[in-house]
């Protein structure tokens, strides 16, 4: 399972956003989108039409389910969507490959220092 | 407008896409405005749009009724349609408006593509083709000088080629030769002529010489077909020639040629040459009708060394008057012209706008005319102009005349016509000026081939006499004269060149000898070398 898992990593950018997006509370897409603009501090921004055409892969994948509307919100076309088990662990998975990424990154980026003496032939 | 917009390229997803997030997207547009500009907003669509068509194939298939009908939170339940998809009415009509303009594209394309693999052409028909000239050249050459009016006229067709020269007709043609409008008008209107022609004295100036012996090409036709001497299967054995059916054949001839031939002393050649052969008894071999008409065409040729004069035979009993046209061989001459675009091959503009018109005869002006002007006007804005004349085997000189019109600022007289038989001589001018013609002063060119016969050497001529145009190809064949067949008797018939074009510059023509190009080269090469000629005239 988890080798099934991995040979989905990496994540693709806005699939890891709308994941993390979802694992904390049930959103609808407008919700998705603006969890993922504070989650990146604005420098992320997704369209709806990546959004959805992201969440109708990860619904056919299982990581997310569609739970439906809502009574009483504020526009009656709005679905709510939710972060499976399934999705949950990929979630978990690139994270931690993420988190072993930076670690290398950071001890690499310790040794070798950037190189600025010469400007760079066109 | 945005959302409109917005909505029109959310409505082109995948359907299964559109049913289960369309409503979604566009609420999350209504409320995303202010966060997201519109136009990020429109070019996310489309990027999705393009990624759903060409990324997501497995999607296109899912189920309109995917979302599972499912109970939501508070236990409300959701209904799905499940019905298949069905275009909406209003989609209906944006369809259609889409396929009707992919379809004009498409056409236009076609119409203006340099690749002419579509390009749809009638089959031509060759009524008048070099090959069968010979059975009846005389007449295939310039069927009539100027007769345009005859087929229209059934009356008037029926004056024979020996009409007395004092018959009416003779003495409108000297009426018609004050060439004055009304005297013109009164002429065309008598011979039912009038044509809603472009021009409008074309038919009228055109209408006279009723007398010449009238033939359309469909007559032509008409008449060749029995008059083929290739016919032996058809030749009966009961009209075993004897030296009385020869001697009467002989005498017909003799008769006819001393008559109609256009050199008075070479006529008389001739019937000496058919005498002294049948005194001789040359004749006595010649028992049946292709033979004998063989061997008397042998015996003028031989001394007057003229083509066109020849004796043929015809297994059918020929009709009082062969060269009759009959109605409904005109009405078939016309049906042939409409469908042939009266052998108007092709009128275009070539780069450096230069004119191209390649046309494969010339038609009678009556029938023909509004072709003719109207491949002309399409070319009226060319900088130079090609007439491509190689496959052309000639026809009638009031297309001669209509044609040239356009190459000159004035009524301009291209030539005359003698008729032997009559002792007269008939004047061929262009029509007056057509209104708003720019070709007048424009390089002209002729393309020119070994099958370039009669009316369209007469064309090529006059303009090289006029200095009007530079000649490009082969040397023509050299048909100047023309005249129509004669009967002698059932079976026999001759063809004798009865009228001689004599051009008011050089006072003769290309008879015998062609007419010679300006610029030799081949046929096949006379284009492209026009070409180049015209397009360093253009930049001097």
């Amino acid at each position: 399972m988890d080798d099934d898992l991995h040979s989905f990593l990496p994540l693709s950018p806005a699939t890891l956003h709308i994941l993390l997006s979802l694992a904390g509370e049930d959103l609808h897409g407008y919700g998705i989108m603006q969890e993922v603009v504070r989650q990146s501090a604005g420098t992320y921004k997704l369209g709806p039409g990546t959004l959805y055409d992201n969440l109708q892969k990860l619904i056919q994948r299982e990581w997310v389910e569609e739970l439906g509307r809502r009574a009483g919100d504020d526009d009656p076309r709005r679905r709510y969507y939710r972060l499976t088990l399934a999705g949950r662990r990929v979630l978990e998975a690139e994270i931690a490959r993420l988190a072993e990424v930076v670690r290398e990154a950071r001890a690499r980026l310790r040794i070798v220092r950037p190189s600025t003496a010469k400007p760079r032939r066109a | 407008m945005l959302r409109r917009i917005y909505r029109c390229v959310l409505r082109l997803h995948p359907p299964a896409f559109r049913s289960r997030f369309g409503d979604e997207i566009l609420s999350i547009f209504d409320e995303a405005k202010g966060g997201l500009s519109g136009f990020r907003l429109l070019m996310d669509s489309i990027l999705s749009l393009v990624r759903q068509w060409t990324l997501r194939p497995e999607f296109w298939s899912e189920s309109v009724s995917a979302p599972a009908p499912q109970a939501a939170l508070d236990d409300i339940p959701s209904f799905c349609i499940l019905s298949p998809f069905r275009p909406r009415l209003t989609a209906i009509v944006p369809g259609l408006i889409l396929s009707i303009a992919i379809f004009s594209l498409t056409c236009v394309a076609i119409k203006y593509s340099w690749i002419r693999v579509l390009h749809v052409r009638i089959r031509e028909v060759q009524f008048e083709a070099p090959q069968w000239i010979p059975p009846n050249a005389g007449r295939a050459v310039f069927p009539d000088r100027t007769t345009e009016s005859v087929p229209h006229d059934p009356a008037a067709t029926s004056s024979v080629p020996n009409a007395d020269a004092q018959t009416p007709e003779a003495a409108s043609r000297a009426a018609s030769k004050t060439s004055t409008p009304s005297a013109l008008a009164t002429k065309a209107h008598k011979n039912g002529a009038v044509q809603p022609l472009p021009i409008p004295q074309s038919t009228a100036q055109q209408s006279k010489g009723n007398e010449i012996a009238p033939s359309s090409l469909e007559s032509e036709q008409t008449a060749a077909q029995p008059l083929i001497t290739t016919a032996p299967s058809a030749f009966a054995e009961d009209t075993k020639l004897d030296a009385a059916a020869r001697h009467r054949v002989i005498d017909g001839a003799s008769v006819i040629v001393s008559k109609y031939y256009v050199d008075a002393e070479v006529a008389e050649k001739m019937v000496i040459a058919l005498r002294d052969h049948e005194a001789n008894g040359d004749d006595n071999e010649a028992t049946d009708g292709p033979t004998f008409a063989d061997l008397l065409t042998s015996q003028m040729r031989e001394v007057s060394h003229d083509k066109y004069v020849a004796v043929i035979y015809s297994a059918f009993k020929t009709s009082e008057d062969t060269s009759a046209p009959t109605a409904e061989g005109v009405a078939r001459y016309k049906k042939e012209m409409k469908q042939n675009n009266c052998t108007f091959d092709k009128a275009a503009i070539l780069p450096h706008n230069i004119g191209y018109l390649k046309f494969n005869s010339f038609p009678d002006a009556a029938i023909c005319g509004p072709t003719a002007s109207a491949a002309m006007a399409k070319l009226n804005h060319a900088d130079a102009i090609i007439f491509d004349l190689r496959d052309n085997p000639g026809g009638y000189a009031n297309m001669v005349a209509l044609i040239a019109t356009y190459l000159v600022d004035r009524p301009t007289h291209l030539n005359d016509f003698y008729d032997r038989s009559q002792n007269s001589t008939e004047e061929s001018w262009t029509l007056p000026p057509v209104p708003g013609n720019a070709l007048a002063d424009k390089p002209a060119f002729i393309l020119t081939s070994s099958t370039t016969f009669s009316a369209a050497e007469g064309f090529s001529y006059d303009l090289k006499m006029l200095k009007r145009a530079t000649l490009v190809g082969e040397r023509t064949s050299g048909r100047g004269h023309m005249g129509a067949p004669h009967r002698i008797d059932d079976h026999f018939t001759i063809r004798v060149p009865s009228i001689k074009v004599i051009n008011p510059i050089s006072q003769t023509n290309w008879e015998g000898t062609g007419v010679e190009p300006d610029v030799k080269v081949k046929a096949a090469d006379a284009l492209r070398t026009a070409i180049n000629l015209a397009e360093g005239n253009l930049q001097k």
